[in-house]
């Protein structure tokens, strides 16, 4: 009854709504982007209205919002922080810096695609994008998770040697924990 | 055999109700803070969708034994204590647990829950988490001796120690005791403030200072069940003020009204309210709360 | 402040044979001495004539001369007036006198200075790590390091920049003005 396939859609139904309309937002500030988040979740722009709110360890969150250009020194933190949250999470990449390092691109130390090294369900463009296409990515991200389509978690698990590969190149000497609980 | 089915189906629906009324009543705190700081604030319902969501997260956090028991000492706590305080007046279909001596009870059962989730919170190995324990254990030593002063002089002044009583003097005198006994009553929302743990005293979790500290480790339906918890035991603790300072409930109707005006005290507070530091908080419980509490002693002490 | 100036040129330059003074507009003077003397004239500077406010340790590559310029900032609260001492040592084994017992936060700067730079503090203590991490390329702001090959080469790039150039050249587009003969040699 209960592993009927019926019953299951209409969990999914419920969960999907629930995941959708409680976004539960790590910030992680590495970037200048870190600036267009007080603004959009208070007074005038108001992400809580959408069920966006900040979360404040990974454990609790469900979104990891890197807001800006990630030197390879950050991109170790912002991996062991990506282990940590729980499923199902996703990754919202935020300004020019994370698709194709913006105007680091000829940086010595920051990487120049986030995708390579993490799975990332939502890019939002600018630099820096405005609090309304913040909050527009938030509502793109809101439509993906409906349809099921927010599997960031899923390509990373299935990918995991390749994505390793990828951070090993960029970090020489991983002295990682390994989350494998 | 049909009274212990007819117990336990109210034990369960008055689980429901309190945890769908806790659970509103947070919704509508988050609402009213926002409507307050100029916002448009997520709706009512915003809880139970974020306790769905936690329910529906996969939670694979291993640190220990005590790391999992401390959110089920939370809920533990939140139950028997909802189970103890008579929820209406003089109505069987929510059973109470009541004896003589569940007001001693209840000082102690109150407790359990915030030393639980400190041996869990102690187990994650997280510093926050440690931090936050110690604060908020600090915390508790500062509102704890008001609120016990308050309870003493009530249980002095009736020469009781048992809730039901307490109601009952008030029923037939026609006086709630907040009236009879406001000493007791100051000092008893005070310390309601500290037990609520919302701003000026939410230095414990503080989410930009603390990362939200003893829960710091505690995600998905660990959250969920300390989620649903708190939700459960801020509508137990409203109700037992209720019994015994204003004279109880008749209806549930009667029981949400009285209960939300008495919400409003700390969650307005809280709102117009910046943080204090631990030793500030402790000071402040240990100044005019506990003065109140003297002064409530005394006079059922000596009238 | 003319005055002030003056007296504070001719108190270095009576002190130390070696010196040359160069006069700024505003209140900034600059000394140019050999890299022996820096550890005495910031001494004196502090203990004598009342510079005790280290503002900045900074490094120039002067690639072309083979060397490194270092230039300390020091100011003083009662003249008002900072001053400016650059000294240059070669670039091929640099190595440096270590001021970090005069100023304390020297000891940052010249952290920095060794892992950008690789120029070497005598006796400098500090741990071996600073700003990057994991690094194995060589000195990163050195001005024969190529950022950009070295970046195209470790980081994977998403196509559809090829069009990305340097910011000079567009400058110079723009505005018609040549680039210096140095500079060419390092153009991308």
């Amino acid at each position: 009854m209960i592993n009927d396939k019926n019953s299951q859609k209409i969990v999914d139904i419920i969960q999907n709504f629930a995941r959708q309309h409680s976004l539960w937002v790590l910030a992680y500030g590495t970037g200048c982007g870190a600036i267009e988040l007080p603004p959009t979740m208070t007074s005038r722009y108001d992400a809580e209205r959408l069920g966006v709110r900040g979360a404040a360890t990974p454990r609790q969150a469900d979104v990891l919002l890197i807001t800006g250009y990630l030197t390879t020194k950050t991109l170790k933190r912002v991996i062991r922080v990506y282990e940590q949250m729980q499923d199902p999470k996703y990754v919202i990449g935020f300004g020019s810096c994370t698709i194709n390092g913006g105007m680091y691109w000829d940086s010595y130390n920051t990487i120049k695609a986030l995708d390579r090294y993490m799975p990332v369900d939502i890019y939002i463009n600018g630099c820096m994008p405005r609090p309304e296409a913040v909050l527009s990515g938030f509502a793109k991200l809101q439509k993906l998770i409906q349809a099921g389509k927010a599997d960031g978690a899923k390509k990373y698990k299935e990918n995991l040697e390749w994505y390793r590969a990828n951070q090993k190149n960029v970090i020489p000497n991983w002295r990682m924990p390994e989350y494998n609980w | 055999m049909k009274e212990i089915l007819y117990y336990t189906w109210g034990a369960i629906v008055s689980f429901v109700v309190a945890f769908s009324v806790g659970i509103t009543y947070m919704g509508l705190n988050r609402k009213i803070t926002a409507r307050v700081q100029n916002r448009y604030g997520p709706p009512w319902y915003q809880n139970f969708i974020d306790v769905i969501k936690l329910y529906s997260k996969k939670t694979s956090i291993h640190h220990g034994v005590m790391h999992h028991m401390g959110p089920a000492f939370i809920m533990v706590t939140a139950v028997v204590s909802l189970l103890v305080i008579p929820i209406l007046n003089g109505n069987k279909f929510f059973p109470n647990l009541n004896f003589q001596g569940d007001l001693i009870f209840l000082l102690y059962i109150m407790v359990f829950g915030p030393l639980g989730m400190a041996l869990g919170a102690g187990q994650t190995g997280n510093p926050n988490s440690a931090i936050g324990v110690t604060r908020g254990l600090s915390q508790m030593a500062g509102f704890e001796i008001p609120w016990v002063m308050a309870l003493v002089a009530l249980m002095i002044q009736y020469k009781t120690t048992s809730i039901v009583d307490l109601m009952n003097v008030q029923v037939e005198s026609g006086r709630w005791l907040m009236f009879s006994s406001p000493f007791a009553f100051l000092a008893a929302v005070m310390a309601m403030l500290g037990m609520f743990r919302y701003a000026p005293f939410d230095i414990v979790g503080a989410p930009q200072e603390l990362a939200s500290g003893p829960m710091s480790e505690n995600g998905g339906k660990y959250l969920f069940v300390m989620m649903s918890a708190g939700s459960v035991f801020t509508f137990a603790k409203l109700t037992l003020y209720v019994d015994i300072f204003m004279g109880g409930a008749d209806n549930l109707i009667i029981l949400v009204v009285k209960t939300f005006t008495l919400y409003l005290i700390p969650m307005l507070y809280g709102i117009t309210s910046p943080r204090y530091r631990t030793e500030q908080s402790v000071r402040w419980f240990w100044g005019w709360p506990s003065f109140f509490g003297l002064l409530a002693i005394l006079q059922a002490a000596l009238f | 402040m003319k005055e002030i100036k003056k007296t504070v040129i001719e108190k270095i330059t009576t002190h130390f044979k070696e010196v040359t003074a160069q006069q700024h507009d505003g209140n900034r003077v600059d000394f140019f001495i050999g890299k022996e003397e820096i550890p005495a004239i910031l001494f004196f500077l502090k203990d004598e004539m009342g510079y005790n406010h280290l503002s900045h340790i900074a490094c120039v590559d002067w690639l072309e001369e083979k060397e490194f310029e270092i230039v300390y900032i020091v100011w003083s609260y009662t003249d008002k007036i900072k001053i400016f001492v650059h000294t240059r040592v070669e670039r091929e084994n640099p190595v440096m006198d270590n001021v970090d017992m005069i100023w304390r936060q020297a000891n940052t700067y010249e952290r920095e200075m060794k892992e950008m730079y690789g120029i070497e503090f005598t006796g400098l203590e500090a741990p071996e790590e600073f700003l990057l991490e994991d690094w194995e390329g060589p000195p990163p702001m050195r001005r024969d390091f190529d950022t950009e090959a070295y970046a195209r080469e470790k980081f994977w790039e998403r196509p559809g920049r090829e069009d990305a150039r340097d910011v000079r050249e567009t400058i110079i587009e723009r505005t018609g003005e040549e680039l210096p003969d140095f500079a060419k040699k390092y153009k991308r």
